[in-house]
């Protein structure tokens, strides 16, 4: 910005021409607010959109060319990578579950029966898993969850087991506890900010008519909530199919998910096939957003004015 | 729900399996920071406390390498990532289309990691072939500047979504009066909304630096030559499994975030008493 212009005291207005194509009234600066619009589209939405493209373009050796072919498609469906995808919706289906399980009530107790003011206070501790490296927190779950981790240690020493358990890490099980300690703050969050719009009389007036806890849930809190769960389950859905570290780290062998797919298509050089996956996955994404729109106006979330 | 105000012992019981749930979700990362300072490593049946694996550290040549991009990364997108943020939040407040513009910023949060990273990957492959084959230019060659776009993608939505709650407390009735009386609209901004807004401004660029910190896969993907902390930590845990000194990285990553994070709590905290 230009120096001389703030001299003569704070309150005189700008003048030099250079200050004046920045930041005057018919400047360049009017343009500065759609940047980050423009970055968006320049650098998100096209290059996701053009995954569509480039996974029908045809393989070469070290590369693709223009072209148009389902090859990649049909390397896709008809190989073991497909039941290895639908595994992997199932394990991330099963992580949904145990989030909203373990999640969701949280969200409830801290709207129906902490103090207002203190309710943010209360979401925010669970900012503080969440904001510590992924990696780290996933590499961390194997001393605690092996053969002689931290956790069979403490099942042994209670009495509860007499022999280590095996299941908690390199299996199936172990993908979706990783899966349940990552993303369980989102249903947290996305839970909680639904439930803002829940007045807290609600769960008075449930009260004196008598319906029990269990009952008010069902039928009041969870569809008052809708938006919110579907926006958490979207998310966690999504996100167990496709960040490849969980299963890299915790699952067996066998582990595989969309993104160890993709990783795997990269380092083969086989481009095509990797868009291919990421178009699947944006179609996927995509379908789920709007039939979670149809059926419950996700926008409610986002537009406090609809509430 | 309201009968546990007759019966204490069940809300009680609520706040125990709250609390329960952050310490369990931060266990592994405790247990790990405990581990970095014990002499003898996972698994002994001693604890002695220990520094020599942090110095250690600090002697490699590498690791500090890996440190220093990792620091230099996350300052760039701290600036490149602030003043879009701050935008981002002015153009959703006077915008007619909210929700889509909404749903754009927010919408890199929905996609995973490693598929946004591929489609990124592929897209600049083809900018920096179509560069250099028409121009003779090296734009988008996989370098620090892809690396940053990626990270700027992650961390814009949080840097949005800060600021734009922090904006919301703000009157602008007080920009039409700086207006009226004189003020350019950037001088209206800069003297009069941004010391108000400031404390959201504060924390966004402790998020971003967390996440930009501790950002794994885009960076993998998307970097140049060289290490950043988190993808040398991988290969190394990848090589070697988890060794004294990975837990020392991991260590020092989780120490530097409670920390950072930890910090703009207190302060938030201290502010709304005040």
């Amino acid at each position: 910005m230009s120096q001389p212009t703030t001299t003569g005291g704070r309150r005189q207005p700008a003048s030099s021409p250079l200050s004046d194509l920045l930041t005057g009234e018919r400047g360049l600066g009017r343009y500065a607010f759609y940047l980050p619009l423009a970055f968006l589209i320049a650098f998100f939405v096209v290059p996701m959109l053009l995954t569509l493209v480039w996974s029908v373009f045809e393989r070469t050796n070290f590369w693709m060319e223009p072209g148009f072919t389902f090859g990649a498609y049909a390397d896709f469906f008809g190989s073991a990578r497909f039941e290895n995808f639908l595994r992997a919706m199932k394990s991330s289906a099963i992580s949904v579950l145990v989030a909203f399980v373990l999640g969701f009530p949280i969200a409830v107790f801290v709207r129906s029966s902490v103090p207002e003011k203190a309710q943010h206070k209360a979401i925010l501790l669970f900012i503080l898993p969440f904001m510590i490296s992924e990696v780290i927190r996933i590499f961390a779950l194997r001393p605690i969850l092996g053969r002689h981790g931290v956790l069979n240690d403490a099942l042994i020493g209670s009495g509860l087991i007499d022999d280590p358990i095996s299941i908690f890490i390199y299996t199936p099980t172990g993908v979706v506890i990783g899966e349940v300690m990552s993303y369980l703050p989102f249903m947290v969050f996305c839970g909680f900010l639904a439930m803002e719009s829940v007045p807290r009389y609600i769960f008075e007036v449930c009260d004196d008519l008598g319906s029990d806890t269990l009952t008010t849930l069902r039928r009041v809190i969870v569809p008052l909530a809708a938006p919110g769960i579907l926006a958490a389950t979207i998310f966690i859905f999504i996100n167990g199919i496709g960040v490849f570290l969980i299963p890299d780290i915790l699952g067996g062998p066998g582990a595989v998910n969309a993104g160890t797919l993709v990783l795997n298509a990269i380092s083969a050089l086989d481009f095509p096939l990797a868009m291919a996956i990421a178009a699947i996955m944006l179609v996927i994404l995509m379908a789920l957003l709007l039939i979670g729109h149809w059926l419950f106006d996700l926008t409610k979330l986002l537009d406090p004015a609809k509430r | 729900m309201m009968r546990e105000y007759g019966n204490p012992w069940a809300h009680r019981a609520k706040w125990l399996y709250l609390i329960f749930v952050v310490v369990a979700l931060m266990s592994p990362v405790l247990h790990t920071v405990t581990i970095s300072f014990n002499e003898h490593g996972f698994g002994a049946a001693d604890y002695d406390f220990t520094l020599v694996y942090y110095f250690d550290l600090f002697r490699n040549e590498e690791i500090l390498a890996a440190l220093g991009w990792t620091f230099w990364l996350a300052f760039v997108v701290v600036v490149v990532t602030l003043p879009m943020g701050i935008l981002s939040a002015k153009f959703y407040q006077t915008t007619r289309w909210k929700v889509p513009f909404l749903l754009l910023m927010l919408a890199p949060l929905f996609i995973p990691a490693d598929i946004m990273a591929a489609a990124l990957l592929v897209y600049f492959k083809t900018l920096s072939r179509f560069f250099s084959d028409t121009f003779g230019l090296e734009w988008f060659d996989l370098s620090m500047t892809t690396a940053v776009i990626g990270q700027v993608l992650w961390c814009l939505p949080y840097v949005f979504v800060v600021v734009l709650v922090t904006m919301a407390r703000y009157h602008a009735e007080q920009t039409e009066a700086a207006r009226i009386c004189g003020a350019t609209a950037w001088r209206a901004f800069w003297d009069v909304e941004f010391p108000q807004i400031k404390a959201g401004v504060f924390s966004a660029t402790a998020f971003t630096v967390i996440l930009s910190f501790n950002e794994y896969t885009r960076t993998n993907f998307l970097k140049g030559g060289f290490e950043t902390f988190p993808t040398y930590i991988v290969s190394y845990m990848l090589n070697t499994g988890m060794t004294p000194e990975t837990y020392a990285m991991s260590g020092l990553v989780s120490m530097t975030s409670i920390v950072i994070v930890g910090a703009v709590l207190l302060l938030a905290l201290r502010k709304e008493q005040a």
